[in-house]
């Protein structure tokens, strides 16, 4: 089996199809931290959108509604994904927090630490990176 | 009926990871699908993305769509170049 892999570095010329990716990458993060803010029928929508990466045609055409609705209800559920965070800032913490634990990880790695409390410490970290 | 290949999202809340998969147009959200021919994971700085070339090719010149974020890991990985090249030589 030949396989292909390689690392995505930001630049190329395709922006607006890199764009697909990255909103998909935010907005399936977005729906992490506040999927259970948004309507069932928003929820739905956006699970096949953006977690199965369905089209809008082929929604509209499992729903027997227009491309049109399904667009509309998409459009509607990202617009309060984001308002959600400009308000809560839940996935902005996150990330913030993620960068301080792993900083604080380092320091910890190379402190003179007994070996007893350095494993204690770790655990800690561990489950705070799970909370 | 319409052969399509797309992300599917896997892995933990706020640790995302994507298989690319392929399967039919019609086949239920938590469905099954035809084949695994890669992954992408969006969490490793930088993102990691594995393809199964000769997998996709074979997919693609039997007509298979690619969705626009599938398209978009295609092209970066120079597989849809590669599929153009083949086609002309028919």
């Amino acid at each position: 089996m030949r396989c292909k892999v390689f690392f995505l570095d930001g630049g190329g010329a395709q922006v607006s199809q890199e764009n697909k990716l990255e909103k998909t990458n935010r907005i399936n993060l977005l729906f992490d931290f506040y999927e259970a803010l948004l309507t069932e029928k928003q929820q739905t929508f956006l699970r096949y959108y953006f977690l199965d990466d369905f089209s809008l045609g082929e929604i509209a055409s499992e729903f027997a509604i227009s491309r049109q609705a399904v667009y509309e209800h998409i459009k509607r559920a990202e617009e309060m994904l984001e308002a959600y965070e400009e308000k809560l800032g839940l996935l902005r913490k996150d990330e913030e927090r993620s960068e301080l634990l792993s900083r604080l990880q380092q320091v910890l790695e190379e402190s003179g630490m007994s070996q007893i409390h350095k494993e204690t410490a770790k655990q800690l970290l561990r489950q705070a990176e799970q909370l | 009926m319409a052969v399509r290949i797309r992300l599917k999202r896997m892995g933990a809340h706020k640790a995302p990871f994507y298989r690319i998969v392929v399967s039919n147009s019609r086949s239920p959200r938590d469905g099954r699908f035809i084949e695994e021919i890669g992954f992408y994971n969006p969490v490793a700085e930088p993102a990691v993305v594995n393809i199964d070339e000769e997998k996709a090719l074979k997919w693609l010149q039997d007509g298979a769509q690619a969705s626009d974020t599938v398209r978009n890991l295609l092209s970066k990985a120079g597989v849809l170049k590669k599929f153009h090249e083949l086609k002309q030589q028919k």
